[in-house]
């Protein structure tokens, strides 16, 4: 790791003030460039950040920490009964987090499969939701990509096994956030914090950012922003939902193919609302309308799960050695929404 | 022999212990001990005893190479190339040198030298610095300026096998061996990229199809794998006027120590290679190799210590690989399952070094008349490979085994009956039905019979290993006066737990408890001890430790004797005591024989003697024993359809090793080999963007290693199978573990869903190709 | 130039009414416990805590095996709960207690978890023991009666190259029941 100064925000305000620029953006360089380290960029739980500093992907001067600003990792129900989980809640807490665990169990699910024991005693839901993506090429200097800058994306027609099979021209990376696909399934929304103390909100659906708006960013975060909550809507008892993910080990690994389904039932157990989201699949959480619109309205059957299933993958467009991830989410897409339905 | 060539007939047991045991008469040199008594009459060897340096490692006592600090010890970092292949016309130093915190610089390529001007892999060293800190000397790789001229290169072995493939080498620079110091054939021919065949047949293989009934055929690839070991490579060099000490995570302190004594002109005697925890090596740590060579040098200039320690990515792009293979494999046989011919070609790729073969697996294992093999090498632009965990028979099994169980399907001969039919050996005839029984082999239905999703299967494989023996190694036994015993040798412990192992033999030699015994080895400085590769360790220093051991005794012996008013013949060692052995009261403690001895330590050295029936075969220091090494292994799979994910439930491993010393840490090897078999078969893969040429995923995150949750039920059985070869008769069984888990689980897969994945690793991927669910063109 | 950024910083800060220093980017002194022991080292910003154990702290007994929290070799106990040390910086861990393999076991008194796994060979080469150890001893600290699935969960991020993952789990069982 380059040299740089350590800092530790006692406020939102100071350290949305100290941070000069957001890690998207400092990693946006030509390739020769030293840039002298005079960014600051802020740091979570920095499993992420750590990963980036170890491969000098980004050289900032100064690194400012969250940790000391208080009530950032607070989980408190909100007055009209959804949850507020702040940013740096570590994924162990909220893995094991009663209210998430009884009102939100794909939500826990999702959480408790991601990285290891160790890695979520020290990473945030704020940092995993802004976390860089996974893709090899990003994460080695030596592959000056689109992303952070270059002109070529090198997964297109590299080494694209773990890649996107929607939306990945230009870009094919997938959005690395696990949490993401179940947030986003259920509406989620974050909040943003500015050194003057505005507050944003927006849906975190609207949040992610596809490479056809930008390329160089996954999220919609300024660097004179702090990502300070996550928002849930309230839990009606008539929400189902369930998780599901694939990796190519059960042990610790990124998913190959990750699932979200929430089901909006009537009284008469038919599906008012569906909500389909595949993770690792596309640069943003995908949101598998065709599927949605075949629950949609319906009371929910064999040949509807298994309808599903196959319009969740309408309009994919694998690469040369991706297409496997078409039938594997075919089966999560039907499985999932069995599981929501148990 | 005894070293005047005089020898006794003695009685040895032989055969397999749970099939019946016989006797075997031997010629034993006359300073040798008598035979071994089966496992089950001795008092320690034999017995599970929990390893003697297990509190030191749990305790994280124990100090490997990266631990290992000295005072005023510099830190080594070695400049890499980032191009596959290219010219380096100039490399400037000057910016580097002067650092305020560099010590030394050492080119390692060079521009004005046709034969190390040119690179040619990413990752090849080009240069090294030795700095104060590590910070400083990363700082002052960055200064160091090469001029590369980009040459053309590949990395894909399919292409570089055609005739229009860029060179990757000139006729200078093919190595002469391979990286892990086996000498390559000489003479074969290099057309392009690809260098060989190297042949070897017998019969007529052309007459042996024409008499077959049945022919089967199939196509096989196996991946490149990196050995992962969890520490990197390291050493610590330490170059003084009075000679040279290494510390250095190694497979082989002796034979480092005449690497260094060589390159660098010392004598022998002035050189020391010295190791005490070692983190695995899986074959990779064989050599000095070039990082090795680099902290020598770098320590002579600065005369001061250098630690050079790899990391994460210097391992996965450098520190060698098992090579990718492909191989055809033809199988004739008559329709009573007899073979009648064996056809192999292969093709295979360590990158720009040699050694990428199959192996004699498809040679040795079965019997047929007829067999022939072509392999040959391909160059690629990638890092070398080298031995890894059953060289070349673990590709080859992946193929012969499958075929094999082809076979069994074509002739509707069951798998098992099919290999008793055609395997001459007893040992593993008893592996096969001790196995089958436990799998439950009788209960296997039908390939693809299950119904629903969730489909499983159970197959077998067997394994074949050669039985090495160093002849080089030596062990020293001390008895002190004060009744302490120490055992003293090169060999170092690289996981096996070898130490334990000279601490049972040699506590049964006189009868004391492991415990009492003061185990010492991982030093040159003490008598030279065996590689530990090629599943070598044990055959090679545990007779001589046993000998030593015997030795010392007889001069303990005849003090007692002397006390007792006694024969020496009349003596036996037992539960710490020596006595007549007719009239157990009439003795005395070990350590009141030791109190007897006339000067403060006595010590016997003993070296590896002959096996007393004689070797197949010898090379140099080492040898092949009469009896190969093997195993056979059942997997028991459930194959996701819908999800193409592959989990293997059970494995029941049957294995053989001679005499087994210490049941506890067999067992743990051969889980080890499994786990490493099943991770083959299942996950890793050294990936190459074949536009760079670069290693996409070097590190432990996208090089995908079986992690906990993979890890299946494994059954372990060990024969005891007496030779009566050498003092101990005891085998290693580190490979031979390996071997055989692939292509099991293989079997165990087309059992399950009735097709056959002819490719490593068994992705998703692969197996919704293999059940048509995805055209295979898009894997 | 970096110096000139932290002055930056104060002066932003201080411009906004707060004053947040930053430390480094050269040594700085950070005082933590460290296997029920006070320590005060320097450090720079950029070392992590498994870069302090094993140089100045002189606690070898940690190892380093990919650096990149990959492999779980560097868990050590961070005020009780287990971390990847390689991935934790020094100077995030000033004023909190970490505990080490090598402060396990109570002076001779093994711990039962290290203790059980010389009795069943839960080790090979020995080079991912330590931070294996730590992660079944931090599970019987919260779960003092595990399953085996709950052992092999607990211990998924380990990588073991010697295999001795199922030695493991049997010998975690058997500390459970000690």
């Amino acid at each position: 790791m380059n040299s740089f100064a350590w800092a530790s925000a006692r406020t939102i305000a100071e350290a949305a003030t100290a941070a000069t620029t957001t890690v998207s953006d400092a990693m946006v360089a030509s390739p020769d460039a030293i840039d002298g380290g005079t960014k600051s960029v802020v740091k979570a739980g920095g499993i992420d950040l750590l990963d980036l500093l170890k491969e000098n992907l980004l050289t900032p001067g100064t690194v400012v920490s969250l940790k000391e600003v208080p009530g950032l990792d607070a989980v408190a129900e909100e007055q009209g009964g959804g949850l507020r989980i702040g940013s740096m809640a570590t994924l162990a807490n909220l893995a094991g987090h009663p209210v998430l665990r009884r009102f939100y169990p794909a939500l826990a699910d999702a959480i408790q499969g991601s990285a290891s024991p160790q890695l979520r005693n020290v990473a945030t839901l704020g940092g995993n939701l802004l976390q860089r993506p996974r893709c090899w090429y990003l994460r080695a200097t030596e592959f000056h990509c689109l992303r952070k800058g270059g002109g070529h994306c090198f997964a297109i027609s590299g080494e694209n096994q773990y890649h996107a099979i929607f939306n990945n021209r230009p870009c094919a990376i997938v959005h690395p956030s696990t949490a993401a696909t179940v947030l986003v399934a259920l509406g989620a929304s974050v909040e943003l914090t500015n050194a003057e103390g505005s507050v944003r909100r927006l849906l975190l659906e609207d949040f992610f950012v596809a490479p056809d708006t930008d390329v160089q960013r996954e999220n919609d975060l300024s660097a004179q922003e702090i990502l300070t909550a996550v928002l849930l809507p309230p839990v009606p008892a008539s929400l189902h939902m369930a998780h599901l993910r694939q990796g190519e080990k059960e042990s610790f690994d990124w998913p190959l193919a990750d699932v979200a389904v929430v089901l909006e039932l009537d009284r008469d157990g038919s599906c008012k609302r569906a909500s389909i989201v595949l993770g690792a699949a596309a640069p943003v959480p995908y949101r598998a309308t065709a599927a949605e619109a075949v629950l949609a309205g319906k009371r929910i059957d064999e040949s509807a799960v298994r309808e599903a299933g196959h319009a969740a993958l309408a309009g994919a467009t694998p690469l040369d050695k991706n297409a496997y991830k078409l039938p594997l989410f075919e089966a999560l897409v039907r499985r999932a929404v069995l599981k929501a339905l148990a | 022999m005894a070293a005047d060539g005089t020898t006794r007939t003695e009685k040895f047991p032989f055969g397999i212990a749970s099939v019946g045991l016989g006797e075997v008469d031997r010629q034993v040199p006359i300073d040798e001990p008598p035979p071994l008594a089966p496992n089950a009459e001795l008092a320690v060897i034999g017995k599970p005893i929990p390893r003697q340096n297990g509190r030191a490692k749990v305790t994280g006592a124990t100090r490997f190479t990266v631990d290992v600090t000295l005072p005023g010890m510099l830190y080594g970092k070695i400049l890499r190339s980032p191009l596959p292949h290219a010219e380096i016309r100039a490399i400037d130093v000057s910016a580097a040198a002067r650092h305020p915190g560099v010590c030394a610089v050492l080119p390692v390529a060079r521009s004005d030298d046709p034969s190390a001007s040119v690179v040619r892999y990413i990752g090849a060293p080009v240069a090294a610095i030795a700095a104060v800190t590590m910070a400083a000397a990363e700082e002052a790789l960055r200064l160091i300026r090469v001029d590369y001229n980009l040459l053309p290169f590949v990395v894909d072995v399919d292409k570089a096998r055609e005739s229009t493939a860029p060179l990757v080498h000139d006729s200078g620079s093919v190595p002469p061996g391979h990286a892990s110091g086996f000498p390559a054939p000489t003479g074969l021919p290099l057309n392009g990229n690809v260098r060989g065949p190297a042949v070897a047949s017998r019969g007529d293989v052309a007459q042996g199809f024409a008499q077959a009934g049945v022919v089967v055929e199939g196509e096989y690839r196996t991946q490149v794998q990196t050995h992962c070991c969890m520490e990197p490579h390291a050493i610590v060099a330490d170059w003084r006027p009075d000679g040279l000490t290494v510390y250095m995570s190694t497979q082989f302190t002796a034979g480092v120590r005449h690497e260094l004594a060589a390159e660098f002109g010392l004598p022998l005697s002035r050189v020391r290679v010295v190791v005490d925890g070692m983190g695995g090596g899986f074959g990779s740590k064989s050599m000095l190799s070039k990082y090795g060579r680099v902290a020598v040098a770098l320590s002579r200039q600065a005369q001061a210590p250098v630690r050079i320690a790899l990391d994460r990515e210097e391992e996965q792009m450098d520190s060698g690989n098992r090579p990718g293979t492909w191989q055809r494999l033809r199988i004739g046989a008559r329709r009573d399952g007899s073979l009648t011919a064996i056809s192999l070609v292969g093709y295979g790729t360590a990158g720009v070094g040699l050694g990428a073969g199959v192996g004699n697996i498809a040679q040795a294992l079965y019997a047929c008349p007829n067999f022939e093999t072509a392999q040959f090498d391909v160059f690629t632009n990638a890092g070398p490979g080298c031995a890894m965990r059953g060289p070349g028979n673990t590709p080859g099994a992946w193929g012969l085994e499958q075929a094999i169980d082809e076979l069994a399907l074509r002739l509707s001969i069951d798998p098992v009956v099919l290999r008793d039919r055609i395997d001459p050996s007893p040992v593993r005839r008893e592996e096969r039905r001790i196995g089958a029984d436990r799998i439950g082999w009788q209960h296997r239905h039908a390939p693809g019979a299950d119904p629903g999703p969730i489909k499983r299967g159970l197959g077998v494989a067997q394994s074949l290993w050669g039985a090495n023996v160093q002849i080089n190694s030596a062990c020293e036994v001390r008895v002190m006066r004060d009744g302490s015993v120490e055992v003293l040798s090169g060999v170092q412990d690289i996981g096996t737990g070898i130490g334990t192992v000279l601490a049972q033999v040699v506590a049964e030699v006189f009868g004391l408890r492991p415990e009492d015994i003061a185990i010492r080895i991982g030093d040159t400085d003490f008598p030279a001890g065996p590689p530990s590769y090629g599943s070598r360790t044990t055959a090679s220093i545990t007779p001589p430790a046993r000998t030593a051991a015997w030795r010392v005794l007889q001069e303990l012996y005849r003090e007692a004797a002397l006390a007792l008013n006694a024969a020496t013949g009349d003596l036996t060692a037992s539960a710490g005591r020596i006595f007549v052995r007719d009239e157990p009261s009439r003795g005395m403690n070990f350590g009141e024989a030791a109190a007897r001895l006339r000067t403060d330590q006595i010590s016997a050295v003993a070296s590896r003697s002959d096996d007393y029936g004689g070797f197949r075969r010898r090379m140099g220091d080492a040898a092949l024993a009469e009896q190969d090494l093997g195993g056979v292994q059942f997997a028991q799979v459930a194959v996701d359809t819908e999800t193409g994910i592959i989990r293997v439930e059970r494995v029941v491993a049957v294995q053989d090793c001679g005499r087994p010393i210490n049941p506890l840490q067999i067992e743990s090897q051969v889980q080890g080999g499994v786990l490493m078999g099943l991770s083959y078969a299942l996950y890793e893969n050294r990936i190459l963007d074949q536009h760079t040429g670069r290693m996409v995923n070097p590190n432990l995150e996208q090089y995908k290693l079986a992690g906990p949750r993979e890890a299946p039920a494994i059954d372990v059985v060990v024969l005891e199978n007496y030779q009566g070869q050498s003092a101990t008769d005891a085998y290693g069984i580190a490979e031979p573990s390996n071997i055989a888990t692939a292509p099991a689980i293989a079997n165990a897969v087309y059992n399950a869903i009735g097709v056959r994945l002819r490719s490593t690793p068994m992705t998703p991927a692969a197996v919704f190709a293999a059940l048509g669910k995805v055209p295979s063109g898009s894997q | 130039m970096v110096d000139a950024v932290s002055a930056f910083i104060g002066q932003q800060a201080a411009a906004e009414g707060s004053s947040l220093t930053a430390l480094g980017p050269g040594a700085v002194p950070i005082s933590l416990k460290v296997n029920g022991v006070a320590q005060t080292l320097q450090v720079e910003p950029r070392m992590t805590l498994a870069e302090a154990l094993r140089g100045p702290l002189g606690l070898t007994g940690t190892k380093v095996a990919c650096d990149r929290g990959a492999c779980s070799a560097c868990t050590v106990w961070l005020d009780g709960t287990t971390v990847c040390s390689c991935m934790t910086l020094a100077v995030e861990v000033a004023g909190r207690s970490v505990t080490t393999i090598e402060g396990l076991a109570n002076g001779s008194q093994l711990h039962p978890v290290q203790a059980a796994f010389i009795e069943h060979d839960a080790l090979q080469c020995g080079f991912c023991t330590p931070g294996m150890v730590m992660s079944c001893a931090a599970l019987l600290e919260r779960s003092p009666d595990p399953t085996a699935e709950e052992v092999q969960r607990a211990i998924s991020g380990h990588i073991c190259r010697c295999g001795t993952y199922p030695h493991v789990v049997a010998a975690t069982l058997a500390a459970a029941k000690a």
